[in-house]
């Protein structure tokens, strides 16, 4: 009866996470975000083929590697061929760009950036929609762009992504907006590719050890009882 | 039946099990203790815990790359993160536990005649926990660890004579190459002596515990039972922690890795080493913290002299006020160090001032018209 119970209270949680899977644009969330959240593979998925086609041009993600991928639901052979297409095998960390000077500004390395960063792939997905044109009164130094989410207002990177920027193979509409928010997942779960496991983990430690604590506390009590 | 013989079979040639099972199983502790007496026991296990926890870091830890090395055991090495987090949380939770037995036992007055030596054991606790825990926070090789050392490398340069002689000797320097790896041994060696600290509580609690023979109850099976209920409710709160919420015992800062050319703003230092920076943050120089730091650990060790009220003396509603004031100052301290209050320079002078004025003035006169 409890583990029919415990399966219930795990399905029902984990449906209410993946119910939004599909629109992550209205309102704008990211499934790996809040207490529950888990890595929206789908998501991640495109998020990657954006990395790989857009950002990859000046950031490396040097701690993520091919065989990590596995983890976002590509086969083996499918990871074998990422690795493959950029010349390097499954050990091989992604492909990126070698460090890079951008006029003083060095573009980081994005395998943390989501914890690096306050408000992680919200902060993220801000700052690859935030480009625009300054407003009046803002003097940009030379080489760079105004951005209404970098700290400061300006930034050395250009606005990189636009509607079409990529194509996606799951039929998503590439939008700007799209990109961005996949490209957040994405290094969202660079950042923490541990999410997933340690939430699943994390449910059935927090059942067993209810359990065993109403045991605990009820045997502490009959030991005591006798003593009176 | 068989357990019995085996029992025998063991104890006939290995005494001291005997002597340990007849110790388990004497009639010798407090009848009808509170759950929160177990607070010593929960830190035995987390200290054991987090030594066990911490050799299986220390084996793919790299003092000379901290930080990838960290990386490499949060990604690469299996099941790291999982060690790595129960490091963390183990490291919250003692941390917690610890501030909690030290304020139940100023609130209880645990620390009377004849259990002086259990209090002083106490201190000693907290002592070597927080040099412990901000030697670990310092390993993490993240900019906000790296940042607290180079300060405490420099107040150790700019102090001068034998304390600075024994900080330079301590640190290695100014934040250099070989420093992490010497942090590392110290770290290990104090991690682990914390198990002989709770050693020597237990050992001077047990010494001054006042028994009536009658009423008396056995370790076995009365304690363990409650021990045990006790150690399931921290086990819950640790994977609710450890699983759901493992950024509490971290600083944001400390993911970007030290030595870049940006300082992070408001690196901080985790929550449990919040009150003590708030202390030493008051003080201008680096003489003035060392010395106030002294003070500070003197008059916590002293409080059993410092109370008036005698061996018997009742047991005040005014003293007890004041402690709950103590507990409040302390975690004003945190708050303000860490920058969330309004003022928090202003508050953090006060705080420290408060601190000072419970231990020498208020507790002094209070303890002595209380017992009248
Ligand atoms: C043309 C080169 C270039 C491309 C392409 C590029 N970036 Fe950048 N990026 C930079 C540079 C340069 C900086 C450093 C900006 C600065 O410090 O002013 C940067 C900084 C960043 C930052 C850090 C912002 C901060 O808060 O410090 C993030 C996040 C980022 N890029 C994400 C991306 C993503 C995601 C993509 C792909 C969609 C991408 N970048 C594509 C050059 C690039």
């Amino acid at each position: 009866m409890r583990r029919v119970f415990a399966l219930t209270a795990i399905l029902t949680i984990l449906g209410i996470a993946n119910a939004h899977a599909e629109d992550t644009l209205s309102p704008l969330h990211f499934q790996s975000q809040g207490p529950l959240g888990t890595i929206d593979k789908a998501a991640a998925q495109r998020g990657y083929e954006v990395y790989k086609s857009v950002c990859a041009g000046c950031h490396s993600l040097g701690k993520v590697h091919y065989r990590d991928l596995e983890a976002l639901g590509l086969t083996p052979a499918q990871a074998a061929g990422e690795a493959l297409a950029a010349g390097g095998t499954l050990n091989s960390p992604i492909k990126g760009a070698a460090p890079l000077n951008m006029g003083g500004a060095i573009p980081p390395d994005l395998s943390s950036i989501a914890a690096q960063r306050p408000g992680g792939p919200n902060y993220i997905y801000n700052y690859l929609t935030g480009f625009g044109p300054a407003p009046a009164g803002v003097t940009l130094l030379p080489g760079h762009n105004y951005n209404a989410a970098f700290p400061g207002g300006q930034t050395a990177m250009p606005d990189v992504l636009h509607d079409g920027a990529v194509t996606y193979q799951d039929g998503v509409q590439p939008t700007k907006a799209q990109e961005a928010a996949d490209v957040a997942e994405f290094l969202a779960w660079a950042a923490d590719p541990n999410l997933d496991a340690r939430h699943q983990i994390g449910f059935r430690a927090i059942i067993f050890f209810a359990f065993l604590t109403i045991i605990a506390v009820a045997s502490k009590r009959k030991v005591w009882r006798t003593q009176a | 039946m068989t357990a019995q013989t085996n029992q025998s079979w063991a104890a006939s040639r290995l005494p001291c099990l005997a002597s340990l099972c007849a110790c388990l199983n004497a009639r010798t502790m407090a009848p009808g203790g509170s759950y929160f007496a177990a607070f010593p026991f929960l830190i035995a296990v987390l200290a054991a815990f987090l030594s066990l926890s911490g050799i299986v870091l220390a084996v793919f830890y790299n003092p000379w790359h901290a930080f990838a090395s960290v990386q490499f055991i949060n990604r690469d090495v299996n099941q790291g993160w999982l060690i790595r987090t129960y490091h963390a949380t183990g490291t919250t939770l003692i941390f917690a536990l610890a501030y909690l037995h030290l304020f139940r036992s100023i609130l209880i007055r645990a620390y009377r005649a004849p259990a002086e030596f259990s209090w002083l054991m106490s201190v000693k606790l907290l002592l070597v926990l927080l040099l412990t825990g901000w030697l670990g926070f310092v390993l993490t090789g993240g900019a906000a660890g790296h940042l607290s050392l180079v300060n405490a490398a420099n107040a150790a340069l700019s102090l001068g004579g034998l304390p600075g002689a024994v900080g330079l000797w301590f640190l290695g320097g100014p934040a250099g190459q070989g420093t992490l790896a010497r942090l590392e041994v110290f770290h290990a060696l104090l991690g682990i002596s914390l198990l002989l600290v709770v050693w020597a509580y237990f050992a001077s609690r047990k010494a001054a515990a006042q028994v009536e023979p009658a009423k008396a109850v056995a370790f076995y099976p009365y304690y363990l039972a409650q021990y045990f209920a006790a150690l399931a409710v921290l086990a819950f709160i640790f994977v609710l922690l450890g699983f759901y919420a493992p950024g509490v015992s971290g600083v944001a800062a400390n993911h970007i890795p030290a030595g870049g050319l940006a300082l992070p703003l408001g690196a901080g230092v985790p929550w449990y080493l919040a009150p003590a920076a708030g202390l030493l943050g008051v003080f201008p120089t680096a003489k003035l913290a060392v010395a106030a730091a002294i003070v500070a650990v003197v008059l916590l060790y002293a409080l059993p002299w410092l109370d008036r009220s005698g061996p018997d003396g009742a047991k005040g509603k005014v003293y007890c006020f004041f402690t709950w004031v103590l507990a409040l100052d302390v975690l004003g301290l945190g708050l303000a160090a860490a920058g969330v209050l309004p003022f928090s320079p202003v508050l953090a002078v006060l705080f420290t001032g408060w601190f000072f004025f419970h231990f020498l003035v208020l507790t002094p006169v209070v303890t002595a018209m209380e017992a009248k």
